[in-house]
C-alpha cells in the first residue's frame, strides 16, 4: 500500500513538474494529467516483466450489485488471474449509491480503480474531466475486440469522438405489467403502445379490477426523455433545454388526465415505500387495488427481479414504454458499462481483463448475463441455450421488439442534469398534488431546468 | 402500607412492561421478518408472525459475498469498535480532566473548538478528510478509523465526561494536592475511578457509534474482506435489480447483537454502586 | 544536581498551567491533525464552483449569495429543521429524563427494562428501522388498525400528506431517546446518597427530594443534553435520509439532506459546503444562547 501511495506521489510530482516545465497554456496542464499515467504504466510495465516470474500486476476493478453479481464478476476475475499468472485482481463492490460517492470522492483524489463499471448517466461528466481512459487507441491496436459489438451498441460508449466505456449487457426500456390480472379481465396489451392506447388500458384496467396506473413517480427523468424523442426533441441542449415549454404539456398532460380519471395512483403510496426499489414497486407490493398498479416503468434486465418479486401465481409480461411514437422513441441502451480509469498505473493489463470480460465465453460462462444481454453478439448466441426462460424472453425482446424499431441513444446527460432531473420528479410531484396543472407544470419545468443549464 | 407498596410496584412493572413492549416492537419485527420467506417481506410485513418459519435467510447471508464469509466481517467490526472506543474513551477522560480541573492558556479556545468540531456536518467533510488521509497514505487501511479516536477527535465525549468531573468535589483534589499527589496520579487514582459510571456510558456510545459507521469504511476500506458489517448489510440491496432482503435482515438482526450484548452487561455497572450503598427505592 | 533538576522538573509538570497543557495535548494534536485541515478545505470550497470532478475554481461569495437570494429550497428546508429541532428535542428529552428516573429504581427486571428502552437506539438508522416506520404509518399499517379499534375509521396517508409526514420522523426521534437517558441514568448514580439520608432524617418526602436534590444536581447534565440534542437535532440526517427523502413536497427536508443532495447528487459540492457552513453558524449562534442562559438555571456549585 505504501509503495502504491510513494508510486502515486511520484507520479503526482512528474506531473508537477511536468507541467511547470512545459506548459503556460491551460491545454498543457490537462493533457499532463493524463500523461502521466500512461508514461508511468510504460516505465513500470517492462521492469516488471524483467523481474521475471514473480512480477504479479494488481489491479482494482469496482461495481455496484448485489450477491449474485458480487459474486459471479469475482468468480471471474478469480479465474483470469489463473490463467493469468501473476495478475491479480481485486473487486470492490459497493451499493449503488455508495458506489458514485466512493467513485467520486477517489476522483477527487486521483486514485480511481483501474476498472470501474460506469453508468449512462455519470459517462460524460467522468470523461470531460478525464476520469476514463479513451480505449480507441486499444481497439486499434487490436488489444481490444470489438468486431461482434454492433455499432449502435458501441455509439453509447463513445463520447465526443472518443470511445470511454464498452457496454457490459445490452438492455432497453420496457413496460412491465400484471399479465395474469388483465388476462383474466380480457384485457389485451401490444406492443408500441401509443399514449392513448395506454391511457384506454389504464381506464379499463381501473373500472373493471379498481387497480391504478403508476407512471415514473420520482424517477420521470428517462421517461420524458424516451417520450420526447416522439416529438424529435433532445433534452439537454448546450448549456439550455431542447425544445420549448410547449412540447413538454402533453407529457404532464397524461398525469391530468389520470388524475381526473382517477386512475392514476395516490401520490401518497409512494411515500410509503422505497421509490426505485423493485421489491416496493406498486405493480408487486400493495394491500389493495388502490394501492397497486397493473404496469411498472422497467427496463428489460429488471424482468427476472420483477418476476422474483411478484405475488406467487402472478406472471410478469413485459412491452415496450408507451410513446406518442414508439418507434421513434425506442433505443438500445447499455444497463452498464466497463470502462478504465485514468488514474490507472497498467492500462494495458486493464484493458486485457477488459477484452476477457466482453469476449471471453469462459468469463460469460461465469457472468450469465445478469448484467444484460451480453454485448457481442457471439457471445450472446452462445449463452443464449443456457439461459432460463425469463433470460430468453429478454433476448427475444432486445432482438425481436426493440431492435427493429429501434434509434441510437441520445447523447449522455450533461453537467446540471440530475439538478435538472430533480426538478422535474418535484414538478411532477406538485402536479400529482394538485398544485399545477398540465401547463403550468410544463412552464415551471422548462424555465426552471433552463436556468439550472444556463448556470452550469 | 405493605399492599399498597405491592400494588404500587405491580402498577410499576405493568406500565414499564407496557411501554417497553412498544419500544422493542421493531426488534421483534425485524427478528420475525428475518424467518419469513425472502420475497414475502413486503407484502406479509402487516403480519408479526411468519406463516413459516424458514432459515434460509441466515444461511444465504452468513455465506457472505464473493469468498469473504459474513464471519470475516463480523471480526472486523469487532476489531475496529473494540480498538477506537478505547483509545475515545480515555484519551476523552485524559483530556476532559485537564479541561475541567486546571486553568491554563487557551483553556477556553481548547473548549470553543471542541464544540465548533461537533456543528459542522460529518457529510460536508467527506472529501476534504479523504483528500487529507490520502496525504498522509492512510488509504486503505483501518488508520482513518481508529488512529483519530486516540486524540479524543469526538468533542461529544470530552464535553460529558467534563460534566461529570464538574460533579466530583473538588475537596477531593485538594485533599490529594495535600497529601502530596501530583495532577497526574490525581486523575488515575481518583478521578478516574470515580468517573466510572460515565466511562462506561461512553464506551456503550462509543462501541455502538463505531460499529454502525459506514461512512468512513466506505471511503477508505478498498478490500471487500476488510469490510465492516455496517457496509456489508448494504450489499445485500440494489435497487436496480433485485435485493434479498431476508438476508439483509438476518444479518441485521445477527448485527444488533453485540451491541446488546455489551449494553446489557455494562449496564450493571449503572446500578450495583447505588444497591451496596444502601439506598432504598 | 542531577536530582534537582528532577525535582525541578517534576515541579514545572505539577504547575496548573503545564498539566492543563499535558492533559488537553492529545485533543490539540487530533484537533490540528484531523479537524483544522479538512474544515479549512470545506471553508475554502465554500467560496468555490466544485463538482468533485474537477479542481475547485474560487468564486467568492457567489454560493453564499446564491443561497439567500436565489434558492427558495434552502429557506423551506431551515423551516423545515427549526421545526423539527424545536419539536423533537425537548420531546426527546423529557421522555429520556421520566423513563430515566423510572428506570433507576432498582429490581430485578431493571435490567431487561434498561435494554428494552435502550433497544431502539441501537437499531439506529438500518433499512429495517427504514421499512419498518413506512409500514407502520402507512394507509393500512398499525397506526390506522389502532384507530380503527378505538373507533376513528380511517385510512389517513400519514406519510403522504404534507402536514403529518414531518411528524412521523419526530416520533422516530423521540423514540429513540436511549443515549440521553442512559447520560441521566449515569449522572443519577453519581449524586451522594448522603444528601438524601439527610434530607430524610430532615423528614423531606420524596417529591421534596426530588425538587430540592435530584432536580437541581441533575440541571448540569440536563444543560449538557440539552446543547448535544440540540446540535444534534439541526444536525439530523438519517431519519430524513432513510425513510422519506423530504417527500411529499420538501415538506420533511432536512437541511443536512438538502445539503447531501446538493453537494453528491448535482455536484454543487461548493455550494454543499458554504450550506454547512451557514448552518454552523446557526447552530453555533443557538449554543451561544444556551450557554448564555446557564448561569439562570444550571447548578454549578460543587457538592
Amino acid at each position: 500500500m505504501k509503495k502504491k501511495i510513494a508510486l502515486l506521489m511520484s507520479c503526482c510530482m512528474a506531473a508537477a513538474s511536468l507541467a511547470g516545465c512545459g506548459g503556460s497554456s491551460a491545454t498543457a496542464t490537462t493533457a499532463a494529467t493524463q500523461a502521466p499515467a500512461t508514461t508511468q504504466a510504460a516505465t513500470t510495465a517492462p521492469s516488471k516483466e524483467a523481474s521475471g516470474g514473480s512480477g504479479d500486476v494488481k489491479l482494482t476493478m469496482s461495481w455496484w450489485g448485489n450477491q449474485v453479481r458480487n459474486e459471479r464478476t469475482q468468480a471471474a476475475l478469480d479465474l483470469y488471474s489463473e490463467q493469468n499468472k501473476g495478475v491479480t485482481i481485486e473487486g470492490q463492490f459497493s451499493e449503488w449509491s455508495d458506489y458514485w460517492n466512493k467513485l467520486a470522492t477517489s476522483a477527487a483524489g486521483q486514485s480511481i480503480p483501474d476498472l470501474v463499471q460506469m453508468d449512462y448517466m455519470y459517462i460524460d461528466q467522468y470523461v470531460k474531466n478525464s476520469l476514463l481512459v479513451d480505449l480507441k487507441p486499444y481497439i486499434e491496436k487490436g488489444a481490444l475486440d470489438v468486431s461482434s459489438i454492433s455499432e449502435n451498441t458501441m455509439a453509447s460508449g463513445t463520447v465526443d469522438g472518443g470511445i470511454y466505456a464498452i457496454c457490459a449487457g445490452i438492455n432497453s426500456p420496457a413496460m412491465m405489467y400484471n399479465k395474469t390480472l388483465l388476462d383474466k379481465n380480457g384485457i389485451t396489451v401490444k406492443d408500441y403502445m401509443t399514449i392513448d392506447d395506454f391511457e384506454a388500458v389504464s381506464r379499463q384496467v381501473y373500472e373493471k379490477t379498481g387497480y391504478k396506473t403508476s407512471i415514473v413517480y420520482g424517477t420521470a427523468q428517462t421517461y420524458l426523455d424516451y417520450f420526447m424523442r416522439a416529438y424529435d426533441v433532445v433534452l439537454f441542449g448546450d448549456k439550455k433545454m431542447g425544445g420549448k415549454a410547449e412540447d413538454y404539456i402533453p407529457f404532464f398532460q397524461m398525469y391530468e388526465t389520470g388524475l381526473k380519471e382517477g386512475w392514476l395512483i395516490d401520490p401518497g403510496v409512494y411515500a410509503e415505500i422505497s421509490i426505485g426499489s423493485v421489491e416496493q414497486d406498486p405493480l408487486v407490493n400493495g394491500s389493495s387495488p388502490e394501492t397497486m398498479s397493473w404496469c411498472a416503468f422497467a427496463n428489460s434486465n429488471q424482468l427476472t427481479a420483477v418476476q422474483n418479486a411478484a405475488p406467487e401465481g402472478v406472471t410478469i409480461g413485459m412491452t415496450t414504454w408507451p410513446s406518442p411514437d414508439p418507434k421513434k422513441s425506442g433505443y438500445l441502451k447499455s444497463s452498464q458499462f466497463f470502462s478504465v480509469g485514468a488514474h490507472t498505473k497498467n492500462p494495458d493489463e486493464a484493458v486485457k481483463v477488459l477484452n476477457y470480460l466482453v469476449n471471453s465465453s469462459d468469463a460469460n460462462n461465469i457472468l450469465l448475463g445478469e448484467r444484460g444481454v451480453p454485448a457481442s453478439s457471439k457471445i450472446a448466441q452462445e449463452l443464449s441455450p443456457k439461459m432460463d426462460a425469463i433470460n430468453q424472453e429478454i433476448i427475444r425482446y432486445i432482438n425481436e421488439v426493440v431492435t427493429p424499431n429501434s434509434s441510437p441513444i441520445n447523447p449522455p446527460q450533461p453537467d446540471g442534469a440530475s439538478e435538472v432531473f430533480n426538478l422535474l420528479n418535484q414538478v411532477q410531484e406538485q402536479l400529482c398534488y394538485g398544485t399545477f396543472d398540465a401547463k403550468a407544470a410544463a412552464e415551471e419545468f422548462f424555465n426552471g431546468a433552463n436556468k439550472i443549464m444556463s448556470q452550469k | 402500607m405493605k399492599t399498597r407498596k405491592r400494588i404500587g410496584g405491580i402498577i410499576y412493572h405493568v406500565i414499564v412492561c407496557g411501554l417497553g413492549l412498544i419500544m422493542i416492537y421493531p426488534l421483534v419485527w425485524m427478528i420475525m421478518s428475518s424467518f419469513k420467506e425472502s420475497n414475502t417481506i413486503f407484502t406479509s410485513a402487516g403480519q408479526l408472525i411468519p406463516k413459516k418459519f424458514v432459515f434460509a435467510n441466515y444461511a444465504t447471508g452468513w455465506r457472505g459475498f464473493a469468498k469473504t464469509g459474513f464471519i470475516v466481517f463480523f471480526k472486523n467490526s469487532m476489531f475496529i469498535a473494540i480498538v477506537a472506543t478505547f483509545g475515545t474513551v480515555f484519551s476523552s477522560a485524559f483530556v476532559a480532566y485537564g479541561l475541567a480541573r486546571c486553568k491554563f492558556f487557551g483553556r477556553k479556545f481548547l473548549f470553543v473548538a471542541m464544540l465548533l468540531s461537533m456543528m459542522l456536518p460529518a457529510q460536508v467533510l467527506m472529501i476534504p478528510q479523504f483528500l487529507w488521509y490520502q496525504k498522509l497514505g492512510w488509504v486503505g487501511s483501518y488508520r482513518p478509523l481508529i488512529v483519530p479516536y486516540y486524540f479524543a477527535i469526538q468533542g461529544f465525549f470530552i464535553y460529558l465526561m467534563i460534566n461529570f468531573i464538574d460533579g466530583i468535589p473538588r475537596e477531593l483534589d485538594e485533599a490529594a494536592k495535600i497529601d502530596g499527589c501530583s495532577y497526574y496520579s490525581i486523575f488515575a487514582r481518583i478521578v478516574l475511578p470515580l468517573i466510572t459510571p460515565a466511562l462506561i456510558t461512553a464506551s456503550i456510545f462509543s462501541f455502538m457509534w463505531r460499529w454502525d459507521d459506514f461512512l468512513s469504511a466506505l471511503l477508505y476500506i478498498n478490500e471487500s474482506a476488510k469490510y465492516p458489517v455496517s457496509l456489508a448489510l448494504k450489499l445485500f440491496c440494489d435497487p436496480g435489480s433485485s435485493s434479498d432482503y431476508g438476508a439483509m435482515f438476518a444479518m441485521a438482526t445477527l448485527s444488533i447483537m453485540p451491541a446488546v450484548i455489551i449494553f446489557i452487561s455494562l449496564q450493571k455497572y449503572l446500578v450495583e454502586g447505588i444497591s451496596t450503598s444502601g439506598l432504598k427505592g | 544536581m542531577k536530582e534537582k533538576k528532577r525535582e525541578s522538573f517534576r515541579h514545572f509538570m505539577n504547575r496548573e498551567s503545564t498539566a492543563g497543557f499535558v492533559f488537553s495535548l492529545p485533543f490539540s494534536i487530533g484537533f490540528l491533525m484531523f479537524m483544522v485541515v479538512p474544515m479549512g478545505l470545506s471553508l475554502y470550497y465554500s467560496f468555490c464552483d466544485y463538482n468533485i470532478l474537477a479542481p475547485p475554481v474560487f468564486v467568492g461569495m457567489k454560493n453564499y449569495i446564491k443561497m439567500f437570494t436565489d434558492d427558495p429550497v434552502f429557506l423551506k428546508t431551515i423551516g423545515v429543521t427549526f421545526y423539527f429541532a424545536f419539536v423533537s428535542v425537548p420531546m426527546r428529552l423529557v421522555f429520556a429524563l421520566i423513563v430515566a428516573l423510572i428506570l433507576f429504581k432498582t429490581t430485578k427486571a431493571t435490567a431487561f427494562y434498561r435494554a428494552a428502552y435502550y433497544l431502539p437506539s441501537i437499531i439506529g438508522g438500518s433499512v429495517a428501522v427504514a421499512i419498518l416506520w413506512k409500514r407502520i404509518f402507512a394507509t393500512d399499517g398499525v397506526v390506522n388498525q389502532l384507530l380503527r379499534i378505538i373507533g376513528i375509521k380511517t385510512s389517513f396517508p400519514w406519510l403522504g400528506n404534507v402536514n403529518t409526514a414531518i411528524w412521523t420522523l419526530i416520533i422516530l426521534a423521540v423514540w429513540q431517546f436511549g443515549s440521553s437517558m442512559l447520560i441521566f441514568l449515569s449522572s443519577l448514580k453519581q449524586i451522594p446518597v448522603t444528601l438524601y439520608e439527610a434530607a430524610r432524617v430532615d423528614g423531606a418526602n420524596r417529591f421534596s427530594q426530588f425538587f430540592k436534590i435530584t432536580l437541581p444536581l441533575l440541571t448540569p447534565t440536563i444543560f449538557f443534553n440539552l446543547v448535544m440534542q440540540t446540535i444534534n437535532g439541526f444536525l439530523a440526517f438519517t431519519q430524513c435520509f432513510i425513510i422519506t427523502q423530504g417527500k411529499p413536497l420538501n415538506s420533511t427536508l432536512f437541511y443536512t439532506v438538502y445539503m447531501y443532495k446538493q453537494s453528491f447528487e448535482f455536484y454543487n459540492t461548493g455550494y454543499g459546503a458554504a450550506l454547512a457552513w451557514i448552518m454552523l453558524g446557526i447552530i453555533g449562534l443557538i449554543t451561544l444562547i444556551l450557554f448564555a442562559t446557564k448561569k439562570f438555571w444550571v447548578y454549578t456549585e460543587g457538592v
